[in-house]
Protein backbone atom coordinates (compact mmCIF):
# COMPACT_ATOMS: atom_id res chain seq x y z
CA UNK A 1 0.00 0.00 0.00
CA UNK A 2 2.81 1.95 0.79
CA UNK A 3 3.10 4.16 -2.41
CA UNK A 4 5.42 7.29 -0.72
CA UNK A 5 8.13 5.84 -2.83
CA UNK A 6 9.17 9.36 -4.16
CA UNK A 7 10.90 12.08 -2.28
CA UNK A 8 9.91 15.27 -3.46
CA UNK A 9 6.15 16.10 -2.44
CA UNK A 10 4.50 17.55 -5.33
CA UNK A 11 2.23 19.50 -3.25
CA UNK A 12 3.70 21.04 0.20
CA UNK A 13 1.53 23.13 2.55
CA UNK A 14 3.85 25.23 4.98
CA UNK A 15 2.56 26.89 8.18
CA UNK A 16 -0.46 27.62 7.05
CA UNK A 17 -2.58 30.33 9.16
CA UNK A 18 -5.55 31.57 8.74
CA UNK A 19 -8.11 33.94 10.68
CA UNK A 20 -12.02 34.38 10.22
CA UNK A 21 -12.39 37.88 12.09
CA UNK A 22 -10.45 37.54 15.42
CA UNK A 23 -11.29 34.01 15.31
CA UNK A 24 -8.04 31.62 14.20
CA UNK A 25 -9.36 28.49 12.45
CA UNK A 26 -5.71 26.95 11.10
CA UNK A 27 -2.44 27.58 13.96
CA UNK A 28 0.18 26.89 11.47
CA UNK A 29 -0.76 23.18 9.45
CA UNK A 30 2.12 22.07 7.32
CA UNK A 31 1.95 19.43 5.07
CA UNK A 32 3.94 16.93 2.77
CA UNK A 33 2.31 14.90 0.07
CA UNK A 34 3.74 12.81 -2.24
CA UNK A 35 3.15 11.74 -5.62
CA UNK A 36 0.28 9.28 -5.71
CA UNK A 37 -0.06 9.15 -1.86
CA UNK A 38 -3.50 9.29 -0.45
CA UNK A 39 -4.23 11.01 2.57
CA UNK A 40 -7.56 11.18 4.55
CA UNK A 41 -8.15 14.35 7.21
CA UNK A 42 -10.55 13.68 9.67
CA UNK A 43 -11.82 15.98 12.76
CA UNK A 44 -14.91 17.21 14.05
CA UNK A 45 -16.47 20.20 12.44
CA UNK A 46 -14.97 23.72 13.28
CA UNK A 47 -11.75 21.72 13.65
CA UNK A 48 -10.60 23.17 10.28
CA UNK A 49 -10.06 20.87 7.71
CA UNK A 50 -12.43 21.80 5.13
CA UNK A 51 -10.56 25.75 5.57
CA UNK A 52 -7.38 23.88 5.23
CA UNK A 53 -8.32 22.09 1.84
CA UNK A 54 -9.75 25.02 0.60
CA UNK A 55 -6.39 26.74 1.65
CA UNK A 56 -4.54 24.42 -0.66
CA UNK A 57 -6.37 26.01 -4.26
CA UNK A 58 -6.97 29.54 -2.66
CA UNK A 59 -10.28 29.31 -2.49
CA UNK A 60 -9.86 30.56 1.29
CA UNK A 61 -6.90 32.72 1.48
CA UNK A 62 -4.34 32.07 4.47
CA UNK A 63 -3.23 35.14 6.12
CA UNK A 64 0.27 33.43 6.53
CA UNK A 65 1.88 30.14 5.08
CA UNK A 66 3.04 28.91 1.71
CA UNK A 67 1.79 26.36 -0.93
CA UNK A 68 4.07 24.58 -3.14
CA UNK A 69 3.33 22.83 -6.15
CA UNK A 70 6.26 20.47 -7.54
CA UNK A 71 8.92 22.82 -5.41
CA UNK A 72 7.75 26.11 -6.71
CA UNK A 73 6.02 28.86 -4.86
CA UNK A 74 2.10 30.10 -5.88
CA UNK A 75 1.90 33.45 -5.69
CA UNK A 76 -1.48 34.43 -4.90
CA UNK A 77 -3.10 36.37 -7.76
CA UNK A 78 -2.85 36.12 -11.83
CA UNK A 79 -1.88 33.31 -13.73
CA UNK A 80 -0.20 31.13 -11.22
CA UNK A 81 -2.95 31.01 -9.09
CA UNK A 82 -4.90 29.68 -12.05
CA UNK A 83 -2.32 27.39 -13.37
CA UNK A 84 -2.54 25.77 -9.85
CA UNK A 85 -6.40 25.15 -10.49
CA UNK A 86 -5.83 23.07 -13.42
CA UNK A 87 -3.41 20.85 -11.74
CA UNK A 88 -5.43 20.48 -8.86
CA UNK A 89 -8.89 19.35 -9.11
CA UNK A 90 -11.46 19.92 -6.58
CA UNK A 91 -15.05 18.00 -5.76
CA UNK A 92 -16.86 19.75 -3.28
CA UNK A 93 -19.67 18.67 -0.58
CA UNK A 94 -22.32 20.11 -2.59
CA UNK A 95 -21.33 18.86 -5.86
CA UNK A 96 -21.59 22.30 -7.59
CA UNK A 97 -22.28 20.96 -10.92
CA UNK A 98 -23.88 23.90 -14.08
CA UNK A 99 -27.18 23.24 -13.75
CA UNK A 100 -27.46 25.49 -16.89
CA UNK A 101 -25.75 22.31 -19.31
CA UNK A 102 -25.47 18.52 -19.81
CA UNK A 103 -23.14 16.47 -17.98
CA UNK A 104 -21.04 15.85 -21.06
CA UNK A 105 -21.22 20.27 -20.91
CA UNK A 106 -19.91 20.55 -17.33
CA UNK A 107 -17.38 17.47 -18.05
CA UNK A 108 -16.18 19.26 -21.44
CA UNK A 109 -16.32 22.87 -19.64
CA UNK A 110 -12.95 23.07 -17.93
CA UNK A 111 -10.62 21.36 -21.30
CA UNK A 112 -12.45 23.29 -23.72
CA UNK A 113 -12.60 26.96 -21.79
CA UNK A 114 -9.48 26.47 -19.62
CA UNK A 115 -7.39 24.17 -21.55
CA UNK A 116 -8.18 25.01 -25.13
CA UNK A 117 -8.60 21.56 -26.39
CA UNK A 118 -10.48 20.80 -29.43
CA UNK A 119 -14.18 20.41 -28.89
CA UNK A 120 -14.14 17.03 -30.62
CA UNK A 121 -11.05 15.80 -28.55
CA UNK A 122 -12.87 17.21 -24.93
CA UNK A 123 -15.91 15.51 -25.88
CA UNK A 124 -14.23 12.25 -26.19
CA UNK A 125 -12.43 12.36 -23.55
CA UNK A 126 -15.39 13.52 -21.25
CA UNK A 127 -17.42 10.68 -22.65
CA UNK A 128 -14.41 8.15 -21.70
CA UNK A 129 -14.49 9.76 -18.05
CA UNK A 130 -18.48 9.26 -17.94
CA UNK A 131 -18.40 5.62 -18.51
CA UNK A 132 -15.26 5.50 -16.33
CA UNK A 133 -17.47 6.75 -13.25
CA UNK A 134 -20.38 4.44 -14.73
CA UNK A 135 -22.52 7.21 -15.76
CA UNK A 136 -21.75 6.93 -20.04
CA UNK A 137 -25.36 7.01 -20.88
CA UNK A 138 -26.40 9.65 -18.86
CA UNK A 139 -24.01 12.29 -20.78
CA UNK A 140 -26.74 13.81 -23.08
CA UNK A 141 -29.21 14.90 -19.78
CA UNK A 142 -28.90 17.84 -17.27
CA UNK A 143 -27.54 17.28 -13.96
CA UNK A 144 -31.33 18.01 -12.08
CA UNK A 145 -32.34 14.72 -13.62
CA UNK A 146 -29.72 12.76 -11.53
CA UNK A 147 -29.29 11.83 -7.93
CA UNK A 148 -27.22 12.82 -5.62
CA UNK A 149 -24.72 10.03 -6.16
CA UNK A 150 -24.66 10.62 -9.86
CA UNK A 151 -24.20 14.23 -9.24
CA UNK A 152 -20.99 13.63 -7.50
CA UNK A 153 -19.55 10.79 -9.74
CA UNK A 154 -20.08 13.90 -12.62
CA UNK A 155 -18.06 16.21 -10.42
CA UNK A 156 -15.24 13.74 -10.18
CA UNK A 157 -15.16 13.48 -13.79
CA UNK A 158 -15.59 17.13 -14.52
CA UNK A 159 -12.50 16.93 -11.99
CA UNK A 160 -10.48 14.37 -13.75
CA UNK A 161 -11.36 15.82 -17.47
CA UNK A 162 -8.51 18.75 -16.26
CA UNK A 163 -6.07 15.44 -16.23
CA UNK A 164 -4.81 17.10 -12.74
CA UNK A 165 -1.98 15.93 -10.74
CA UNK A 166 -3.87 16.23 -7.37
CA UNK A 167 -7.29 15.84 -6.46
CA UNK A 168 -9.14 17.55 -3.41
CA UNK A 169 -12.08 16.39 -1.81
CA UNK A 170 -14.06 18.45 0.10
CA UNK A 171 -16.52 15.99 2.44
CA UNK A 172 -17.55 14.63 -1.27
CA UNK A 173 -20.41 12.15 0.91
CA UNK A 174 -21.82 14.22 3.21
CA UNK A 175 -24.46 15.25 1.82
CA UNK A 176 -26.08 12.11 0.37
CA UNK A 177 -28.30 9.45 1.07
CA UNK A 178 -26.78 6.82 2.95
CA UNK A 179 -27.94 4.45 0.24
CA UNK A 180 -26.32 6.46 -2.30
CA UNK A 181 -22.59 6.96 -0.41
CA UNK A 182 -21.16 3.57 -1.63
CA UNK A 183 -21.33 4.16 -5.47
CA UNK A 184 -19.05 7.25 -4.68
CA UNK A 185 -16.47 6.25 -2.02
CA UNK A 186 -16.31 2.86 -4.87
CA UNK A 187 -15.13 5.50 -7.91
CA UNK A 188 -12.77 7.31 -5.20
CA UNK A 189 -11.49 3.93 -3.92
CA UNK A 190 -10.96 2.67 -8.26
CA UNK A 191 -8.73 6.29 -8.46
CA UNK A 192 -6.97 5.94 -5.20
CA UNK A 193 -5.85 2.35 -6.09
CA UNK A 194 -5.89 1.77 -9.85
CA UNK A 195 -5.04 5.15 -11.29
CA UNK A 196 -2.61 6.09 -8.51
CA UNK A 197 -4.16 9.47 -8.14
CA UNK A 198 -2.84 11.80 -5.70
CA UNK A 199 -5.59 12.41 -3.22
CA UNK A 200 -6.30 14.46 -0.15
CA UNK A 201 -9.72 13.62 0.99
CA UNK A 202 -11.69 15.61 4.02
CA UNK A 203 -14.07 12.65 4.65
CA UNK A 204 -15.84 10.39 8.02
CA UNK A 205 -15.75 7.40 6.07
CA UNK A 206 -13.74 5.45 7.56
CA UNK A 207 -13.49 2.37 5.42
CA UNK A 208 -12.60 4.33 2.55
CA UNK A 209 -9.15 5.24 4.73
CA UNK A 210 -8.69 2.04 5.99
CA UNK A 211 -9.05 0.52 1.98
CA UNK A 212 -7.25 3.69 0.29
CA UNK A 213 -5.41 5.94 2.31
CA UNK A 214 -1.79 6.65 3.18
CA UNK A 215 -1.76 8.16 5.79
CA UNK A 216 -4.99 9.72 8.51
CA UNK A 217 -4.31 13.42 9.71
CA UNK A 218 -6.64 13.75 13.05
CA UNK A 219 -6.92 17.62 12.89
CA UNK A 220 -8.32 19.55 15.93
CA UNK A 221 -8.98 23.06 16.78
CA UNK A 222 -7.02 24.28 13.68
CA UNK A 223 -3.70 21.59 14.33
CA UNK A 224 -2.77 18.48 12.93
CA UNK A 225 -3.00 16.61 15.92
CA UNK A 226 -1.94 12.83 14.85
CA UNK A 227 -0.91 11.68 12.22
CA UNK A 228 -0.80 7.75 11.43
CA UNK A 229 -1.40 5.02 9.00
CA UNK A 230 -4.90 4.19 8.96
CA UNK A 231 -4.38 1.02 10.63
CA UNK A 232 -2.41 2.62 13.76
CA UNK A 233 -5.50 5.55 13.86
CA UNK A 234 -8.12 3.59 14.02
CA UNK A 235 -6.43 0.85 16.46
CA UNK A 236 -4.46 2.91 18.74
CA UNK A 237 -4.57 6.76 18.34
CA UNK A 238 -2.58 8.65 20.58
CA UNK A 239 -4.25 11.00 22.04
CA UNK A 240 -7.35 11.27 24.17
CA UNK A 241 -9.08 14.02 21.77
CA UNK A 242 -9.03 11.34 18.98
CA UNK A 243 -10.29 8.77 20.82
CA UNK A 244 -13.24 10.36 21.54
CA UNK A 245 -13.37 11.62 17.89
CA UNK A 246 -13.28 8.07 16.20
CA UNK A 247 -15.51 6.85 19.06
CA UNK A 248 -18.18 9.33 18.27
CA UNK A 249 -17.93 8.58 14.64
CA UNK A 250 -18.11 4.66 15.15
CA UNK A 251 -21.46 4.81 17.63
CA UNK A 252 -22.93 6.75 14.85
CA UNK B 1 -81.75 64.78 -19.56
CA UNK B 2 -82.87 61.71 -20.03
CA UNK B 3 -80.90 58.96 -22.80
CA UNK B 4 -77.98 61.24 -22.16
CA UNK B 5 -74.69 59.97 -23.02
CA UNK B 6 -71.56 62.46 -24.08
CA UNK B 7 -69.61 60.16 -25.83
CA UNK B 8 -69.71 58.56 -28.78
CA UNK B 9 -67.56 55.41 -28.89
CA UNK B 10 -68.54 54.21 -32.15
CA UNK B 11 -66.04 56.00 -33.40
CA UNK B 12 -63.57 54.09 -31.50
CA UNK B 13 -63.11 51.17 -34.17
CA UNK B 14 -63.16 53.83 -36.45
CA UNK B 15 -60.41 56.33 -35.68
CA UNK B 16 -58.77 52.98 -34.21
CA UNK B 17 -55.53 52.61 -36.76
CA UNK B 18 -55.29 56.34 -37.20
CA UNK B 19 -52.89 55.91 -34.41
CA UNK B 20 -50.98 52.88 -35.56
CA UNK B 21 -47.68 55.11 -36.43
CA UNK B 22 -48.28 56.78 -33.11
CA UNK B 23 -47.56 53.04 -31.51
CA UNK B 24 -44.99 52.36 -33.91
CA UNK B 25 -42.98 55.32 -31.99
CA UNK B 26 -43.77 54.16 -29.00
CA UNK B 27 -42.58 51.12 -29.36
CA UNK B 28 -40.08 52.34 -31.05
CA UNK B 29 -38.66 54.21 -28.16
CA UNK B 30 -39.64 51.81 -25.87
CA UNK B 31 -37.15 49.25 -27.67
CA UNK B 32 -34.81 51.10 -27.90
CA UNK B 33 -34.74 52.55 -24.41
CA UNK B 34 -34.99 48.72 -23.18
CA UNK B 35 -31.95 47.70 -24.66
CA UNK B 36 -29.87 50.42 -24.07
CA UNK B 37 -31.16 50.17 -20.21
CA UNK B 38 -29.82 46.47 -20.67
CA UNK B 39 -26.55 47.65 -21.87
CA UNK B 40 -26.38 50.11 -18.87
CA UNK B 41 -27.55 48.27 -15.99
CA UNK B 42 -25.03 45.12 -16.88
CA UNK B 43 -21.95 47.50 -16.88
CA UNK B 44 -23.49 48.87 -13.93
CA UNK B 45 -24.34 45.85 -11.88
CA UNK B 46 -20.59 44.18 -12.73
CA UNK B 47 -19.41 47.75 -11.38
CA UNK B 48 -21.08 47.01 -8.51
CA UNK B 49 -20.58 43.72 -7.06
CA UNK B 50 -16.91 44.42 -8.51
CA UNK B 51 -13.82 43.94 -6.24
CA UNK B 52 -12.64 47.71 -6.94
CA UNK B 53 -13.94 50.01 -4.88
CA UNK B 54 -13.72 53.24 -7.05
CA UNK B 55 -16.25 51.31 -9.11
CA UNK B 56 -18.60 50.24 -6.63
CA UNK B 57 -18.88 53.80 -5.42
CA UNK B 58 -19.68 55.06 -8.89
CA UNK B 59 -22.21 52.60 -9.49
CA UNK B 60 -23.99 53.59 -5.71
CA UNK B 61 -23.83 56.95 -6.83
CA UNK B 62 -25.80 56.23 -10.37
CA UNK B 63 -28.29 54.35 -9.02
CA UNK B 64 -28.80 56.40 -5.86
CA UNK B 65 -29.24 59.42 -8.45
CA UNK B 66 -31.29 58.17 -10.98
CA UNK B 67 -33.80 56.02 -8.90
CA UNK B 68 -34.18 59.02 -6.56
CA UNK B 69 -35.30 61.56 -9.44
CA UNK B 70 -38.05 61.24 -11.74
CA UNK B 71 -37.53 60.26 -15.05
CA UNK B 72 -39.52 63.24 -16.39
CA UNK B 73 -36.82 65.46 -15.01
CA UNK B 74 -33.99 63.05 -16.49
CA UNK B 75 -35.60 63.56 -19.93
CA UNK B 76 -35.74 67.84 -19.41
CA UNK B 77 -32.29 67.56 -18.33
CA UNK B 78 -31.43 65.97 -21.56
CA UNK B 79 -33.91 67.54 -23.87
CA UNK B 80 -33.88 71.33 -22.34
CA UNK B 81 -30.77 71.28 -20.33
CA UNK B 82 -27.92 70.10 -22.56
CA UNK B 83 -28.95 72.91 -25.00
CA UNK B 84 -25.61 75.21 -24.09
CA UNK B 85 -24.16 72.36 -25.25
CA UNK B 86 -25.68 70.11 -27.65
CA UNK B 87 -29.15 69.90 -28.99
CA UNK B 88 -30.82 66.56 -28.43
CA UNK B 89 -33.63 65.50 -30.49
CA UNK B 90 -36.99 64.86 -29.25
CA UNK B 91 -37.26 61.18 -30.07
CA UNK B 92 -32.96 60.85 -29.03
CA UNK B 93 -33.47 62.63 -25.83
CA UNK B 94 -36.33 60.05 -24.83
CA UNK B 95 -34.46 56.94 -25.96
CA UNK B 96 -31.48 58.35 -24.02
CA UNK B 97 -33.36 59.56 -20.73
CA UNK B 98 -35.33 55.75 -20.65
CA UNK B 99 -31.85 53.93 -21.57
CA UNK B 100 -30.53 55.76 -18.53
CA UNK B 101 -34.26 55.52 -16.58
CA UNK B 102 -33.93 51.69 -16.39
CA UNK B 103 -30.48 51.31 -16.73
CA UNK B 104 -30.40 52.04 -12.70
CA UNK B 105 -33.45 49.65 -12.23
CA UNK B 106 -32.23 46.79 -14.30
CA UNK B 107 -28.80 47.29 -12.68
CA UNK B 108 -30.38 46.41 -9.43
CA UNK B 109 -31.94 43.39 -10.83
CA UNK B 110 -29.26 42.05 -12.54
CA UNK B 111 -27.16 42.61 -9.21
CA UNK B 112 -29.57 40.65 -7.21
CA UNK B 113 -29.83 37.81 -10.18
CA UNK B 114 -26.16 37.51 -9.42
CA UNK B 115 -25.43 37.49 -5.72
CA UNK B 116 -28.76 34.72 -5.97
CA UNK B 117 -26.54 32.20 -7.83
CA UNK B 118 -25.17 30.09 -5.18
CA UNK B 119 -21.21 31.38 -5.01
CA UNK B 120 -20.19 27.13 -5.08
CA UNK B 121 -20.66 27.89 -9.22
CA UNK B 122 -18.00 30.36 -9.01
CA UNK B 123 -16.10 28.66 -6.55
CA UNK B 124 -15.96 25.33 -9.49
CA UNK B 125 -15.63 27.34 -12.35
CA UNK B 126 -12.21 28.75 -10.29
CA UNK B 127 -11.82 25.45 -9.10
CA UNK B 128 -11.46 24.31 -12.97
CA UNK B 129 -8.23 26.91 -13.75
CA UNK B 130 -11.35 30.06 -14.58
CA UNK B 131 -10.39 33.50 -14.82
CA UNK B 132 -12.98 35.60 -13.04
CA UNK B 133 -14.07 36.69 -15.71
CA UNK B 134 -14.59 33.62 -17.62
CA UNK B 135 -16.46 31.98 -14.94
CA UNK B 136 -18.52 34.89 -14.65
CA UNK B 137 -19.42 35.10 -18.16
CA UNK B 138 -19.68 31.09 -18.80
CA UNK B 139 -21.08 29.96 -15.61
CA UNK B 140 -22.74 32.80 -13.28
CA UNK B 141 -24.37 35.11 -15.93
CA UNK B 142 -26.08 32.58 -17.94
CA UNK B 143 -28.04 31.58 -14.63
CA UNK B 144 -28.49 35.12 -13.54
CA UNK B 145 -30.23 35.92 -16.80
CA UNK B 146 -32.67 33.47 -16.24
CA UNK B 147 -33.28 34.55 -12.61
CA UNK B 148 -33.97 38.45 -14.02
CA UNK B 149 -36.45 37.34 -16.62
CA UNK B 150 -39.52 38.05 -14.32
CA UNK B 151 -38.05 41.13 -12.74
CA UNK B 152 -37.04 42.43 -16.21
CA UNK B 153 -40.60 41.37 -17.97
CA UNK B 154 -41.79 43.54 -15.10
CA UNK B 155 -39.21 46.39 -16.19
CA UNK B 156 -40.17 46.65 -19.76
CA UNK B 157 -43.90 46.91 -18.97
CA UNK B 158 -43.12 49.57 -16.84
CA UNK B 159 -40.80 51.26 -19.30
CA UNK B 160 -43.38 50.78 -22.24
CA UNK B 161 -45.68 52.93 -19.82
CA UNK B 162 -43.66 55.45 -19.20
CA UNK B 163 -42.53 55.79 -22.99
CA UNK B 164 -45.41 58.21 -22.65
CA UNK B 165 -43.39 60.82 -21.31
CA UNK B 166 -41.91 61.56 -24.36
CA UNK B 167 -45.09 63.05 -25.20
CA UNK B 168 -44.08 66.38 -23.18
CA UNK B 169 -41.32 66.91 -25.78
CA UNK B 170 -43.18 66.58 -28.73
CA UNK B 171 -42.25 63.11 -29.92
CA UNK B 172 -45.35 61.67 -31.79
CA UNK B 173 -46.18 58.54 -30.00
CA UNK B 174 -49.56 57.66 -28.61
CA UNK B 175 -50.22 59.61 -25.88
CA UNK B 176 -49.36 62.73 -27.71
CA UNK B 177 -51.31 61.85 -30.77
CA UNK B 178 -54.50 61.08 -28.18
CA UNK B 179 -54.10 64.32 -26.87
CA UNK B 180 -53.57 66.05 -30.61
CA UNK B 181 -56.76 64.14 -31.99
CA UNK B 182 -58.76 65.11 -28.83
CA UNK B 183 -58.37 69.13 -28.96
CA UNK B 184 -59.17 68.88 -32.92
CA UNK B 185 -61.93 66.90 -32.61
CA UNK B 186 -63.33 67.84 -29.28
CA UNK B 187 -63.67 64.05 -28.94
CA UNK B 188 -60.86 63.64 -25.56
CA UNK B 189 -62.58 60.94 -23.57
CA UNK B 190 -62.88 58.60 -27.14
CA UNK B 191 -59.53 59.25 -28.41
CA UNK B 192 -57.44 58.43 -24.87
CA UNK B 193 -59.83 55.49 -25.02
CA UNK B 194 -57.97 54.73 -28.35
CA UNK B 195 -55.14 55.02 -26.47
CA UNK B 196 -55.76 52.94 -23.51
CA UNK B 197 -56.49 50.11 -26.08
CA UNK B 198 -53.35 50.30 -28.09
CA UNK B 199 -51.46 50.42 -24.55
CA UNK B 200 -53.19 46.97 -23.29
CA UNK B 201 -52.63 45.21 -26.50
CA UNK B 202 -48.81 45.97 -26.37
CA UNK B 203 -48.68 45.41 -22.78
CA UNK B 204 -50.55 42.27 -23.48
CA UNK B 205 -48.58 41.00 -26.02
CA UNK B 206 -45.51 42.03 -24.04
CA UNK B 207 -46.70 40.11 -20.49
CA UNK B 208 -47.52 36.99 -22.67
CA UNK B 209 -44.10 37.03 -24.30
CA UNK B 210 -42.51 37.28 -21.11
CA UNK B 211 -44.64 34.60 -19.60
CA UNK B 212 -44.10 31.89 -22.04
CA UNK B 213 -40.38 33.01 -22.00
CA UNK B 214 -40.44 32.18 -18.25
CA UNK B 215 -42.26 28.82 -18.53
CA UNK B 216 -39.24 27.76 -21.23
CA UNK B 217 -36.98 28.52 -19.21
CA UNK B 218 -38.30 26.50 -16.34
CA UNK B 219 -37.86 23.54 -17.84
CA UNK B 220 -34.02 23.37 -17.88
CA UNK B 221 -33.67 24.71 -14.49
CA UNK B 222 -32.82 23.40 -11.10
CA UNK B 223 -29.70 22.15 -10.49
Amino acid sequence: MDKTNENKPILSAKDINKWFGDLPVLKGVSLDIAEGEVVVIIGASGSGKSTFLRCINFLEEAQKGTISFRGKKIRKQGRDLNKLRTEIGMVFQHFNLFPHMTVLGNVMEGPVQVRKMPYKKAEKHARALLEKVGLGDKADVYPSTLSGGQKQRVAIARALAMNPSVLLFDEPTSALDPELVGEVVQVMKDLANNDGMTMIVVTHEMWFAKEAADRVLFMDDGIILEEATPDKMFSEPEHERTKQFLQQILNN
Amino acid sequence: MEGFFPWDFTVVPAKFHLFASAAGYTLYITTLGILAGIITGLVVALAKISKRKALNKLASVYIFVIRGTPLLLQLFIIYYGMTAIVTVPPLASAVIALGIHNGAYIAEIFRGAIQSIDYGQMEAARSLGMTRGRAMRRIVLPQAFKRAVPPLGNQFIIALKDSSLASTIAVPELLLRGRQMGSSSFMYMEMLVIVAIWYLLMTGVLSYVIHRVETRLKVSDRG
